[in-house]
């Protein structure tokens, strides 16, 4: 009896709930088995690829990545708030900054998330040809831009065209910079073959074939490959390109004007989706930038980060409008303390300057509103102006350095007009020579793009870094050294997780 | 079966155990018996002993002696009686044909006979093989102002407690030897038989004992989970006979132990304007005329405040021979330190047990609602939360300022943007409510005489609920926030446990045997829901009202253990001991190939005092018992479905003319598809021995543990692209330490006394780490601090790696001395009065590559020291605790003698060095070229503390009393914790308790603390 008793209970107890209880799937996403099925998916891998060049912490259009292109050039102040972003505008980074390591992890997510589409593509059902190589060129696009902006910050930098399988494809070296460059010029001028010209209403802010060959030519440019340069950036002033530029300059830097006829790629930015620009990659993320909010001053609720210098300020001064006013550029790009100036809707002596320079930025600010405290749609501190990556001033002006330095000077006269008429300033003196000429584009180029992440770079190619900054007003000029603050240094991040990873050799 | 919350338990996860319950229940018979009475007393004092267990030997029939200390019960002639009582040797009695007995107990000297938890059932101390400390309620009733968790720390040798800071209602983190892995160090918690997140919601009077299981041997039954320790936490259970009501009170009143000491307004603005002056940067406008600023602000006051505390318990307990029953109810009220902070707590307990025949069933149910007012986390700026804003926080500035919305003033101009506290506290509302209920219900049938069934089901529900509340408000220059908004989030956790056991437990001849067989069904839910709107009108807090936007998320996991586990228990003639035990657990958290991991163990043990040859004068040696044990444990302590590489969604863009949301998804981060379980190894050696008939009692443990496997999210490159670091299977740790526990009690006339104390020390060392030579750092100090702490093959587990601070240059030609072998000027941003760093790899230039060993933030031993005395009707309870040879970062102070950022400094500054004061301290610039501000040895201090934990004197009315107010006994103590603390650290406290990554230890992020309190406290406990 006590046996059956024993035996029983035994069998009972002892047969299992069973193991088909362990298989449980993920019920908040899909995984990769079941992504890759249709275009609706590669249209929301291409969104989350896209949407990295806004990222708040990395973006190379996001708030630090503004900071980043701008605040080392002689043009750009950082107040000592964020201590990071402080130390890289006065040549005091360390390979510890984050503003640099965040541009490059988000680079290098970008270009995983580009890699994805290519090596996934061929999964997709129901792509025609014409798609499938569209969305390819895309991709590339993509990646190519990406590597662009790990070339000119850090040079040698550890490259990436597949997704990494197994884990000891984690950790790769580092390639040359003329490696990362060959890669750049590759996806660009593939990338330019099948993007379309143009997309309809509801697709407008991808990459054109346009915007391919623009990055591409300024590529080119970078590379002192002048003859490709002129070749590329010549194709996007005729036809069937319809590029121009806006008749009032101050224009490009309102949200009235997003994707106009001067853009040739611009980072689409909106108050919409989710109310906070911090949230991370998530559905509360704000779609805007804090970009304006943290430039903005004090007076509209503004963090006052960052300040032109008056070797700015002077600089555009230089030359008066046909009008004898000054540049109309110089209204758009700065506030300052002029007659009948309004700023928010106040007063300029409303306004108190606080690190002794006599203007603020007003480019990309949302000056026509009382603040920069709330958006549209109640996200808060957010921008919704479009970012302009590339705009035809800058093909126009990189076209006459890629003639000019061709010994061709009088060939950049039709296209540097076009950019000082926009301007209201005087026919330029004829004959100029080389130098002469080089002189006139150089200071074109600061005036035009200030605040646009380009000064630094342009005076990095020209290798006019030590002279320009040494006879500014640029704090921090006197800890700039010679080659290693051309670049960032690989992120510190980087170097200890990758036993292959090298450091640069001016950052040893 | 449905709850109240909706969760249905299917038919197969109950595993269909009642109907074996009906089936078992047609077979009760019973056989003649005829009825026993007796009286037991204690043999010395003639006193009736209360709650003597009297028990038919081999069967499940027993009785409780009332507080005459008699019982009765039925019993066959032949069978045998076997009385036990906790503080007693036990004492078996034939029942001949006589209908009465009266028996005597002798006192048990050494507290072997006192039943130890071990998971699954109990065993006598003497019995015991593994390495288990234990706990009983006594010792944690004198505690004064204190948690569950506090009452642990010092007292149980090789368990480590630290504070989670001095925010109210905080817990405490609890380590067990050491740190075996990099994810949750977490023990597992178990009350009343059911796994719980954590103990602080149980109120330390209701607690019967706490039973820590140390080793793998004692912790190997409860398998996965259980790599860190486990702590079994038994509550209260009535006993027969009298009904006891015990009510317990207690007031008191907390205060800051300690600020730090931060700049005046005119002071601030002395070292402000020589910090710009040495940089050639213009001046702060608001630092203007130092000497008319007078003092300012100061903004530590304006949060701090002498904070009430009280405590209420009210327990009845009490039963007769075949039912007892103990309940309780709690109330809790802490106000914080810090100004508007709070936390409350309500509780009320069941536990009872009904025998009838063959069937004994039970339950424990514990529902407790606690509410935290809780401070701002930081509100986007720089300064951190209120505590870390008000070290920062500029003195010049203003508390309130009537125009402003919101009636705050704050932080204007160009200066690091921290918010104003006080505003910060009454701007934001953050209120968490959490409701918790542990249900635990049993039914135990004894099948055969020595063979019961035990069907055990467990179910916890927690129910957290947080709302923020932000008002529009303008605070100086800085902050605006221009909607007052509200966001709610909610998260439900979910426990399923299910047990079925059969024991088996029989003495013939010298052998004792018990053996355990059982199988588990385990599920974890967990669902999370956020909602948030903005522009609420002024006073309302509803999301209805709000017309602003509106956010809204959700997510929810779930996770499944399935378990088979086993238990011999087996001992000869009390000399010889062992015990061996396996379990099998299927986790649901890894894919279909690593799913199952086997967990045996082994553990042996000798009474030496037992065998005939000892011939110790047990005036001496009184008792003598070595431990040997090996066992090996698991941990899955990851994220849910790490093994499936997942897509992430709702990574947006903007797109077209419109400029509508684009909704974007992929794959972010890798998966790791061939994780599997961390194995921790465990060999335990110990001895237990008592000298001097028992008074002094020593325990002592050498073990090693080894873990495998050990999970890891391994930081890989960000080149790789992924959002994400997976988790794997990377590495090897290896902590060996020594535990020692001593007690003495005695007497000498009126004094009844005894002291104890506890000893441990442990050394971790990473044996393998990821792809070898991987590194892993860690521990941020400041807002924008570098790592300080590295983890690595052949180091310690987050040791300090820093560069090393070798004192200050004192004039220029110091610092262009200081070359490397080629000549090149290693330092060439510095002046006198920088710092002058090693340039440990000898490459010309200061970099993170100098970065060295500094010191580990493990202390290399901890211990505990503890006195209870006693005479006439007074007594004084004493205990201290400390650490030895730790060092901490301070991060805190790393900010606040910078002199690099615009915001308030350390009094320490006010000495900077300067050509005609030769100091310590830096010289003050302001753009800091030679960052003498970065992350390195100068902030790591020494960790090492003593502290005067607790101090309480009490006083019990004398007995004579007792009758006339018709109670039982009533005592009232006044308390002091936290009395007094020697230590060099700097910080607000040594104890620095920082939640968070392992890698973070040490650590002193100042910039979110919550400072510790001395407590000081009055209370009575009555018993009626």
């Amino acid at each position: 009896m006590n046996k059956i008793f024993f035996a029983i209970a035994t069998t009972v107890v002892m047969a299992g709930c069973s193991s088909k209880n362990l298989d449980l799937t993920n019920p908040n996403k899909i995984t990769t088995e079941t992504f890759w099925k249709n275009e609706a998916d590669v249209q929301s891998a291409f969104a989350a690829t896209y949407g990295l060049f806004k990222n708040v912490d990395g973006g190379y259009w996001g708030v630090r990545g503004v900071e980043l292109s701008n605040g080392r050039g002689d043009d750009f102040f950082i107040r000592n708030d964020v201590s990071y972003l402080y130390q890289l505008s006065t040549f005091t980074n360390t390979p510890d900054n984050a503003a640099a390591n965040n541009v490059f992890n988000i680079s290098y997510r970008a270009i995983f998330r580009a890699n994805q589409i290519l090596e996934n593509i061929d999964k997709v059902s129901g792509l025609d040809d014409t798609k499938k190589k569209q969305y390819i060129a895309e991709a590339k696009f993509l990646r190519g831009l990406n590597y662009y902006i790990l070339a000119v910050n850090f040079g040698a930098v550890p490259l990436r065209t597949t997704v990494p399988v197994a884990t000891a494809d984690y950790f790769i070296p580092v390639s040359a910079e003329p490696e990362i460059w060959a890669q750049v010029i590759k996806d660009f001028t593939e990338a330019a073959v099948d993007l379309p010209l143009s997309y309809s209403a509801t697709d407008l802010g991808r990459a054109t074939k346009g915007a391919a060959l623009g990055f591409l030519g300024k590529s080119y440019v970078y590379l002192k490959d002048w003859p490709n340069a002129e070749t590329t950036l010549k194709q996007l002033t005729v036809a069937p390109f319809t590029y121009q530029l806006m008749s009032n300059y101050g224009d490009n830097f309102t949200v009235a004007n997003d994707n106009n006829i001067e853009s040739l790629f611009e980072i689409q930015l909106a108050d919409v989706g989710g109310t906070n620009p911090w949230a991370g990659e998530n559905a509360n993320e704000s779609l805007g930038v804090t970009t304006a909010q943290e430039f903005a001053p004090s007076e509209v609720s503004g963090w006052f980060e960052v300040s032109p210098t008056d070797k700015l300020f002077n600089e555009f001064q230089k030359e008066k409008t046909t009008t004898n006013e000054l540049d109309p550029r110089m209204y758009a790009t700065l506030m300052w303390d002029y007659p009948g100036a309004t700023f928010y809707n106040k007063p300029f002596s409303d306004f108190s300057l606080q690190f002794g320079y006599q203007s603020m930025y007003k480019k990309y600010q949302n000056y026509t509103k009382d603040n920069e405290l709330t958006g549209s749609n109640g996200g808060s501190y957010t921008s919704n102006i479009n970012e302009k990556a590339l705009r035809y001033a800058d093909v126009l002006l990189l076209l006459s350095e890629a003639v000019t330095m061709q010994s061709r000077p009088a060939d950049a006269y039709p296209y540097i007009t076009m950019v000082r008429n926009r301007a209201q300033l005087p026919a330029l003196t004829a004959g100029l020579d080389e130098t002469l000429m080089m002189a006139e584009i150089r200071h074109q180029r600061m005036l035009e793009f200030a605040r646009e992440g380009q000064r630094f770079y342009d005076l990095k190619r020209w290798g006019l870094l030590q002279q320009e900054l040494t006879n500014s007003d640029k704090v921090g000029k006197q800890f700039y050294v010679v080659n290693k603050h051309d670049y960032f240094p690989i992120p510190q991040d980087e170097i200890n997780s990758n036993s292959k990873a090298e450091q640069n050799s001016y950052w040893k | 079966m449905t709850n109240s919350h909706g969760v249905s338990l299917s038919p197969r996860a109950w595993c269909k155990p009642t109907m074996l319950l009906l089936f078992l229940f047609s077979f009760l018979m019973a056989d003649a018996q005829k009825k026993i009475s007796g009286k037991i007393t204690d043999v010395d004092n003639k006193e009736p002993v209360f709650g003597a267990s009297v028990q038919v030997k081999g069967t499940a029939k027993g009785a409780m002696t009332d507080d005459k200390g008699a019982f009765t019960i039925d019993a066959a002639k032949g069978s045998t009686l076997v009385i036990s009582s906790m503080e007693y040797e036990t004492v078996e009695v034939k029942v001949d044909e006589a209908s009465s007995y009266n028996i005597t107990l002798k006192r048990s000297v050494s507290g072997l006979n006192e039943v130890v938890v071990i998971g699954y059932g109990t065993v006598k101390r003497k019995d015991l093989t593994g390495a288990i400390a234990s706990l009983k309620g006594a010792d944690i009733k004198t505690e004064g102002v204190s948690n569950v968790g506090r009452a642990l720390q010092g007292k149980l040798p090789g368990v480590t407690v630290e504070s989670a800071g001095g925010d109210p209602g905080s817990g405490t983190r609890i380590l067990i030897r050491g740190v075996g892995t990099f994810n949750n160090a977490d023990p597992l918690y178990i009350v009343d038989g059911v796994q719980v997140a954590n103990i602080n919601n149980v109120a330390p009077a209701d607690i019967e004992s706490m039973d820590i299981l140390k080793d793998a041997s004692a912790a190997a039954i409860y398998g996965s989970r259980a790599a860190n320790g486990v702590v079994l936490v038994t509550t209260k259970s009535g006993k027969p006979g009298k009904t006891v009501i015990q009510f317990n009170a207690n007031l008191g009143f907390q205060k800051i132990l300690k600020k730090y000491d931060v700049l005046n307004a005119s002071e601030w603005a002395t070292v402000s304007n020589a910090a710009h002056d040495a940089a050639g940067l213009p001046r702060l406008a608001i630092a203007a005329n130092p000497s008319q600023l007078g003092k300012g602000t100061d903004w530590q006051d304006a949060i701090y405040r002498t904070a009430p505390i009280q405590q209420y318990y009210l327990g009845v307990s009490g039963g007769g021979e075949t039912a007892k029953y103990s309940m309780s109810g709690q109330y809790t009220d802490q106000d914080g330190i810090v100004d508007v902070t709070g936390y409350k707590r309500y509780g009320v307990r069941v536990k009872s047990e009904a025998t009838k025949g063959r069937l004994k069933i039970g339950e424990t149910v514990l529902m407790t609602r606690e509410r935290w007012i809780r401070m701002p986390a930081g509100w986007g700026g720089q300064g951190g939360n209120p505590v870390g804003s008000a070290t920062k926080m500029i003195p010049v500035f203003n508390i309130y300022d009537s125009t402003a919305l919101g009636g705050y003033s704050g932080a204007s101009g160009p200066v690091v943007n921290v918010a104003n506290p006080v505003a910060q506290l009454h701007l934001e509302d953050i209120s968490y409510e959490l409701t918790s209920i542990l249900a635990n219900a049993f039914a135990e049938v004894s099948i055969l005489p020595n063979l019961k069934y035990k069907f055990n089901v467990g179910y916890t529900n927690s129910f957290g609920n947080t709302d923020d509340y932000q008002r529009r408000y303008v605070v100086g220059g800085l902050f605006a926030h221009s909607t007052n908004d509200l966001s709610q989030t909610k998260e439900r956790t979910n426990l399923v446990l299910l047990e079925n056991t059969l024991n088996y437990n029989k003495d013939f001849g010298k052998h004792s045997l018990q053996v355990l067989a059982g199988y588990a069904y385990q599920r974890l839910k967990y669902n999370y829901w956020l909602a948030s709107k903005t522009n609420l009108p002024d006073g309302i807090k509803e999301l209805d009202a709000a017309s602003g936007a509106a956010t809204v998320g959700g997510n929810s996991t779930e996770s499944v253990l399935l378990s088979q586990l086993g238990r011999v228990i087996y001992s000869y003639d009390n000399r010889y001991l062992l015990t061996a035990s396996f379990r099998r657990d299927g986790s649901s958290r890894f894919g279909k190939a690593n799913r199952y991991g086997n967990f045996p163990s082994v553990a042996v043990g000798w009474n030496l005092s037992n065998e005939k040859f000892f011939h110790a004068d047990p005036k001496v040696l009184s008792s003598l018992k070595i431990r040997g044990s090996y066992g090996v444990l698991g941990n899955q302590e990851i994220g849910d479905y790490q093994y499936s590489a997942a897509i992430a969604s709702n990574i947006n863009y903007v797109i077209g003319t419109a400029q509508q949301k684009w909704f974007g998804a992929i794959q972010t981060a890798f998966a790791s598809p061939n994780i599997k379980w961390e194995n921790t190894e465990t060999i335990n050696a110990g001895i237990d021995a008592g000298f001097l008939d028992g008074k002094l009692n020593m325990s002592a443990d050498y073990f090693t543990k080894r873990t495998t496997d050990v999970l890891l999210e391994v930081p890989i490159p960000g080149s790789a692209g992924s959002s994400e670091n997976p988790t794997v299977n990377a590495g090897i740790l290896q902590n060996k330490g020594f535990e020692l526990g001593i007690n003495y009690g005695s007497k000498v006339g009126v004094l009844n006394y005894s002291v104890y104390g506890t000893f441990s020390s442990i050394k971790n060392k990473v044996i393998e780490l990821g792809t070898g030579s991987q590194q892993i750092f860690g521990g941020q100090p400041t807002h924008h601090g570098a790592s300080t702490t590295l983890t690595e093959a052949g180091g310690q587990v987050s040791a300090f790696y820093l560069i090393k601070a070798e004192g200050i240059f004192q004039s220029q030609d110091e610092v262009n001395a200081y070359k490397d072998k080629n000549g090149k000027v290693i330092q060439p941003n510095a002046s006198a009065g920088d710092i002058k760093f090693l340039d440990a790899n000898g490459d010309g230039s200061i970099s993170n590559s100098d970065r060295v060993n500094c010191g580990s933030p493990f202390p290399k031993f901890e211990y505990g020291l503890g006195a209870n005395l006693s005479a006439f009707n007074f007594d004084l309870n004493i205990f201290m605790q400390g650490t030895s040879g730790n060092k901490i970062y301070n991060g805190l102070r790393q900010d606040l003698e910078g002199m690099n950022l615009e915001f308030n400094y350390s009094r320490a500054t006010l000495n900077a060095w300067t050509p005609t004061n030769h100091s310590n301290i830096p010289r003050a610039v302001i753009n800091d070229p030679n960052f003498n501000t970065q992350s390195s040895s100068r902030f790591l201090e020494s960790g090492s503390y003593f502290r005067l934990k607790t101090l309480q004197i009490g006083y019990t009315i004398p007995e004579s009393l007792n009758n006339k107010f018709k109670i039982t006994s009533m005592r009232a103590y006044i308390s002091a914790d936290n009395l007094f603390t020697i230590t060099n650290y700097s910080g607000y406290n040594p104890d620095i308790g920082r939640s968070g990554s392992i890698l973070d230890r040490g650590v002193d992020f100042g910039h979110v603390a919550y400072p510790l309190a001395r407590v000081v406290s009055l209370g009575i406990q009555l018993s009626l």
